[in-house]
């Protein structure tokens, strides 16, 4: 029988075979959910779905577009935005 | 008729130039332009653009410099190359290492093999005998 920390579902399991025929269990930790557009909640892309220490060992141009707002809104709201702030500053 | 004529400007919204002001230099087709200024000089889609107001009094397929010029004077910012030639390094100075004058060790008496020993023994031995002989 597993032990408490096992069995509340914190952990993913894996079933891993054994070369003597067994298949036993390993836990892991679960990745963090999809990142999503702030604006309209769409999951972005180009963004990797690790955990922080994994992100932190990535180079830093391969952790977010390279645009402003890159990993925080899609690039569509990120168009619509720019667009609403060049317009903006013309009218004033 | 295109609002993207030579000497518009436009603000760049896709990709790594976006919320940067640039100039409309050369009109390639109905849906492609090359823009220079704020963002890097690049044919880029219509679609990537934000026509401003203003326009500026260009030439056609006018340099980098001239376009430097305009927007330095209207207080834009203006994108330029980074020089390729870095700037010279402090050399580092070697600092010369005495070398450590190894003390010899003192000689060990050459220990001779037991074999070595007992062969010769053998043969003092058989000497002896033949003499006697």
């Amino acid at each position: 029988m597993p032990s408490g920390m096992y069995k509340s579902g914190r952990l993913r399991k894996i079933f891993v075979k054994t070369p003597g025929g067994r298949t036993t269990i390993h836990y892991r930790e679960r990745k963090p959910g999809k990142a999503i557009c702030g604006n309209c909640k769409k999951q972005l892309s180009g963004l990797p779905r690790e955990r922080p220490a994994k992100i932190a060992s990535i180079p830093k141009s391969a952790r977010r577009p390279e645009r402003p707002y890159g990993g925080v809104l899609c690039s569509a709201c990120t168009r619509s935005l720019l667009r609403s702030k060049a317009r903006k500053e013309e009218s004033q | 008729m295109t609002l993207f004529n030579v000497g518009r400007l436009c603000v760049k919204i896709a990709g790594r130039d976006a919320g940067n002001k640039c100039v409309v230099v050369e009109q390639l087709d109905n849906h492609y332009v090359v823009v220079d200024g704020a963002t890097r000089r690049k044919k880029v889609n219509v679609k990537h653009l934000e026509p401003l107001a203003e326009t500026i009094k260009i030439k056609e397929k006018a340099a980098h410099s001239e376009v430097k010029a305009i927007f330095e004077k209207l207080g834009f910012n203006v994108w330029d190359k980074k020089s390729k030639t870095p700037g010279a390094r402090p050399k580092k100075q070697k600092v010369k290492r005495e070398k450590l004058v190894k003390e010899k060790k003192a000689e060990k008496p050459k220990v001779v093999k037991k074999e070595k020993v007992k062969e010769e023994k053998n043969a003092e031995a058989s000497n002896v005998e033949e003499n006697k002989e």
